[in-house]
């Protein structure tokens, strides 16, 4: 069980913190395509933030917003965007996330459909990412716990 | 100007091995988490220092802010191991 830190100055700059670390995850989704980055990084970064939150809040309250049973949704919820875009392309008469074949239905040129696919693409691997990294960090960070209870 | 950040660059790659001989020979478990968020700090320096050095340093300022990021995490949740083993 991890428990709340009890200094000061760590736990009021994970807060001043936190904002900034999820624009940031944001921004390196946003500018995938021509800046490293992407879906995977933006992903991993968000679950950082995450992560230090729950370093340093204790597991507790951030259990109430993020649970186990939500990690899971939204991995499934970013999973469905990244598969459906590709399907959607597949409908349309295109090969596989060939997005430029988007335009006939966003009503764009393809170059722009192309764009905008994959934005969607990587917005979708970010909350799959996210969502999974939480998961591990979950399954490793409350194991002794099940342990205490299975001993119990 | 190139040459001049060069040479910092290679004095600072000398710098994280003092860094990273504190690492793998620390007496105490302190010391080497130390060691690791300074080579962290230096890895930082040094990749702004290759953006410098091939006219990139836009793309070389994101990788070095996650680096910090991840630096400083990763040192937070050791900490916190460490607290929770009981080894401070």
């Amino acid at each position: 069980m991890i428990r709340e830190s009890d200094d000061v100055i760590v736990k009021t700059v994970a807060r001043l913190l936190m904002p900034f670390i999820t624009i940031y995850a944001l921004y390196v989704v946003m500018h995938g395509h021509y800046s490293p980055g992407g879906g995977f990084q933006g992903g991993v970064i968000l679950a950082a933030g995450f992560i230090l939150l729950v370093v340093t809040q204790g597991i507790a309250p951030i259990r109430k917003r993020m649970s186990e049973k939500i990690a899971v949704i939204i991995s499934s919820i970013g999973l469905s965007i990244y598969a459906g875009i590709g399907a959607l392309c597949l409908i349309l008469g295109g090969g596989y996330l060939d997005y430029g074949i988007l335009s006939r239905i966003l009503s764009v040129d393809r170059a722009e459909a192309r764009s905008l696919g994959i934005l969607g693409v990587e917005i979708g691997v970010a909350l799959g990412v996210m969502a999974v990294m939480c998961t591990i960090f979950f399954a490793i960070f409350t194991l002794d716990e099940k342990n205490d209870r299975r001993n119990e | 100007m190139n040459t001049f950040f060069l040479v910092i660059g290679i004095g600072m790659c000398l710098l994280v091995l003092f860094c990273l001989f504190r690492v793998t020979y620390g007496p105490t478990i302190l010391n080497r988490a130390v060691g690791i968020s300074a080579v962290g700090t230096k890895t930082l320096i040094i990749l702004l220092i290759i953006g410098v050095i091939h006219h990139r340093v836009e793309m070389f300022v994101d990788i070095s802010m996650v680096y910090a990021l991840l630096n400083f995490i990763g040192c937070l949740v050791l900490a916190k191991y460490l607290e929770r083993t009981g080894e401070v």
